[in-house]
């Protein structure tokens, strides 16, 4: 047969490989969904795979199932599941979501939203008052919940104590920006006389980014409302703008850009700056990666822009979403309450994480008390915990990147205008920027003409 | 010849291709086309569509933002051929005189970025341009005695330098490896015969070595020019805060917009029309360079 074959003796083992194979891969499919777990669960964060590997076997001997645990890269997460939505394949069960991801999925009306609608669960087993409550906005759309918030990561200030003790800048009475900018005056030093200062107040980038977000946000400025509406366009946010920009550029700015990863850790160990913006997880990124800091580190509550006013804001946070095609939804609920609100379970993963859950009825627990070595002896959890309820409402929207993009620019026309400029017509300048960019927004938005629909 | 013979004669080429007919067909065609459709929809999230007839275009062509990614993508392109391409060719020239154990050496070097992925590279110079601790900081610092806490990736003005400078560690040395390749093909007797009508080592490239790799070039820029259009890993991963917009948007490029509206503002519809814009912009330049070289060679 094979001396038959056209073409000689390779193309003949070519098909019979194609066809060979093909055979293979299709009876291994279905050996491996023979084998397929009763439920699966996509995560993205390394920390909470992990943490969920170890407590997974409980879950599956009181309810006698197998559940499937994925840990997925946070963009291709994203992608894959769009494009299985999109398609119509197969998609987990559960799927944690980041931060800045849910608008997507909720864009269209709510009939066509991929995810199980949780609002009736969550209020008929009457979790909401045991939730902080700020921490369900993130995954609301419409006033339809369609995740459950993981964490809260209220945000904090980790500071340098030893570099500040010894300037005698006392950390409890900076308790408004006021006071903070004014210490800051005192802390810039240049060491060696190179006229590049040394040592600066705090770490911000001077583009806005995340700093100027956080501070928006501890002032109630979001993007975006409950109901979608455009909302960072408000006299406030043109004074944060004013106050960011003095604060980072100029020669009477008190802050530095330390930037990421290594940087970050060498301008901690060489303080380079004295304070650094820090929510829940960051505590525990700062204090993996610089160990030699341990006893030399602590935590403050933001300062505040009134006397007596919010000394938190919140950055970043993961929802836990049940697909709307998953066949086992009931199962998967109690997999998603096994997880997020069983409060032994979460003292655990506080030690291994420095994440704030949500859920308050686990705050009590001995390991959110307990004294970390590493911040000098300071209840983290307990510390954070104070926070937790004043920290504000975030609603996400599909056009969060647009407005992020726009309000950035706004705030780079500012720098643009004061350096070259100053103050003179800088929050006139900042006004007419917001309003081009809130009009901007607004016209993106009313192109979706089916999101307006319920 | 035997009547089984002439049966596999008649289906053995159709079967040989048909895997890649069906892919082709699968992951080619069909997207095409459905994409050339989704153009005139918007869609919203995964689900759901509407015809908007030339909607998405219309709002496409009126955006600040779609313009400024298209500048900054054009700079990129521009870039691409006016200092890449030279730096490949002059590399090239000097590998090509060089002797063949330090050829093949510098070849590997110079190449050797290429072997590593995009996003490899793009977090690498991230930390290059670090501010005070970045090597290219310091760097530069003590060359001009200026540039220790400047913010490559945070200051507007300099992150499209910054993507140049990324993109020509990496491209340089793969487009060197086509000229190296054209520059070996160039018949050396035309050489010789010019230097010896008096021609200098100037005059000899630009009037004999030159036009004889007409075409390596021409194919080079076309591909450098396609490529510059496609760029997206590299912001995307220098910029990874800002989902590669940069601040101010000045490291937005079209595929980056692309990425934007269709994956993470979820309409498919108006990314596609992007697509298709993109893909007319690159054929409209592609045309007129083979055009223009055509023309060259003619006259």
């Amino acid at each position: 047969m094979i001396e038959n074959f056209p073409y000689g003796k390779a193309p003949f083992w070519l098909v019979f490989l194609a066809l060979f194979s093909s055979v293979v891969l299709f009876a291994t499919r279905q050996r491996a969904a023979e084998a397929r777990a009763d439920l699966t669960l996509a995560t993205f964060a390394v920390q909470h795979h992990a943490a969920y590997k170890k407590v997974l076997p409980e879950f599956e001997r009181q309810h006698g199932v197998r559940v499937g645990l994925q840990l997925v890269d946070m963009r291709a997460l994203q992608t894959r599941l769009q494009n299985a939505m999109l398609a119509g394949t197969e998609v987990p069960d559960l799927v944690e979501i980041p931060d800045g991801s849910i608008g997507y999925f909720t864009r269209g009306p709510l009939k066509d939203v991929g995810f199980l609608d949780l609002t009736e669960r969550i209020e008929h087993e009457d979790y909401r008052p045991r939730i902080v409550h700020s921490r369900f906005s993130k995954w609301e759309s419409r006033g339809r919940l369609f995740a459950v918030p993981h964490d809260v990561h209220p945000v904090m200030l980790v500071y340098r104590s030893d570099l500040l003790e010894a300037l005698g800048i006392d950390a409890e009475k900076l308790d408004t920006w006021e006071a903070f900018v004014a210490a800051g005056q005192k802390v810039r030093q240049d060491f060696d006389g190179d006229g590049v200062v040394d040592r600066h107040m705090i770490d911000l980038p001077s583009a806005g980014g995340f700093g100027l977000t956080i501070l928006l946000t501890q002032r109630g400025i979001g993007l975006f409302g409950s109901q979608g509406e455009v909302t960072f366009n408000v006299p406030l946010t043109v004074e944060t703008m004013v106050w960011y920009l003095h604060q980072t550029h100029g020669p009477q700015k008190i802050s530095t850009e330390c930037g990421w990863g290594q940087s970050l850790m060498k301008a901690m160990t060489d303080g380079l700056a004295l304070f650094y913006i820090a929510p829940d997880w960051r505590s525990y990124l700062i204090q993996t990666d610089v160990p030699n800091l341990r006893g030399k580190m602590k935590l403050l509550p933001l300062p505040a822009w009134e006397k007596g006013g919010r000394r938190t804001s919140v950055w970043g946070g993961t929802g836990l979403a049940i697909t709307r095609a998953s066949p086992k939804q009931d199962l998967a609920w109690a997999l998603a309450k096994f997880l997020y609100f069983n409060p032994t379970e979460l003292g655990k993963r506080f030690t291994e994480t420095n994440i704030l859950p949500p859920f308050k009825d686990a705050w009590d627990l001995s390991e959110f008390q307990a004294p970390s070595e590493f911040y000098s002896g300071q209840r983290l959890g307990a510390e954070y915990a104070k926070l937790a309820p004043e920290t504000p409402p975030v609603w996400d929207s599909p056009y969060s990147g647009v407005a992020e993009g726009k309000v950035s620019e706004v705030f780079l026309r500012a720098v643009g205008h004061y350096e070259q400029r100053g103050d003179k017509g800088l929050r006139e300048l900042i006004q007419r920027e917001l309003d081009a960019a809130e009009s901007y927004v607004n016209r993106v938005m009313a192109r979706n003409v089916l999101g307006r629909t319920p | 010849m035997s009547a089984p013979k002439q049966l596999y004669r008649g289906w053995a080429p159709w079967l040989l291709l048909a895997p890649y007919l069906a892919i082709t067909l699968v992951f080619t065609l069909y997207p095409l086309l459905n994409a050339a459709v989704l153009a005139f929809y918007q869609t919203n999230g995964p689900v759901s569509r509407v015809f908007v007839g030339l909607g998405n275009f219309r709002f496409l062509l009126t955006d600040p933002v779609f313009y400024k990614a298209l500048w900054n993508t054009c700079v990129f392109a521009v870039c691409s051929v006016f200092l890449q391409l030279p730096l490949s060719m002059a590399l090239a020239l000097l590998l090509n005189s060089g002797n063949d154990r330090l050829k093949g050496f510098f070849r590997l070097v110079l190449f050797s970025p290429n072997l590593v992925g995009q996003i490899f590279v793009g977090i690498l110079f991230s930390v290059l341009f670090t501010p005070r601790y970045g090597l290219i900081n310091r760097f530069v610092q003590e060359l001009t005695g200026w540039g220790l806490e400047e913010q490559w990736l945070g200051n507007p003005a300099l992150v499209m330098p910054a993507i140049v400078l990324t993109g020509l560690w990496v491209y340089v040395g793969f487009n060197m490896i086509y000229f190296l390749a054209a520059l070996q093909g160039v018949d050396k007797s035309l050489e010789e015969a010019a230097r010896i009508d008096g021609a200098n080592r100037l005059q000899v490239f630009w009037n004999v070595t030159l036009p004889s790799m007409r075409h390596v070039v021409v194919f080079v820029v076309v591909t450098s020019i396609i490529g510059s259009f496609q760029l997206f890993e590299l912001p995307l991963s220098l910029l990874p805060a800002s989902n590669g917009r940069g601040p101010d948007n000045s490291g937005l490029t079209v595929i980056s917009y692309l990425y934007e509206v269709g994956f993470n503002s979820g309409d498919l519809g108006l990314g596609s029309a992007v697509g298709w814009v993109v893909a007319l912009i690159i054929l409209a330049i592609s045309t007129l360079q083979i055009r223009l070289s055509g023309a060259a060679e003619e006259a």
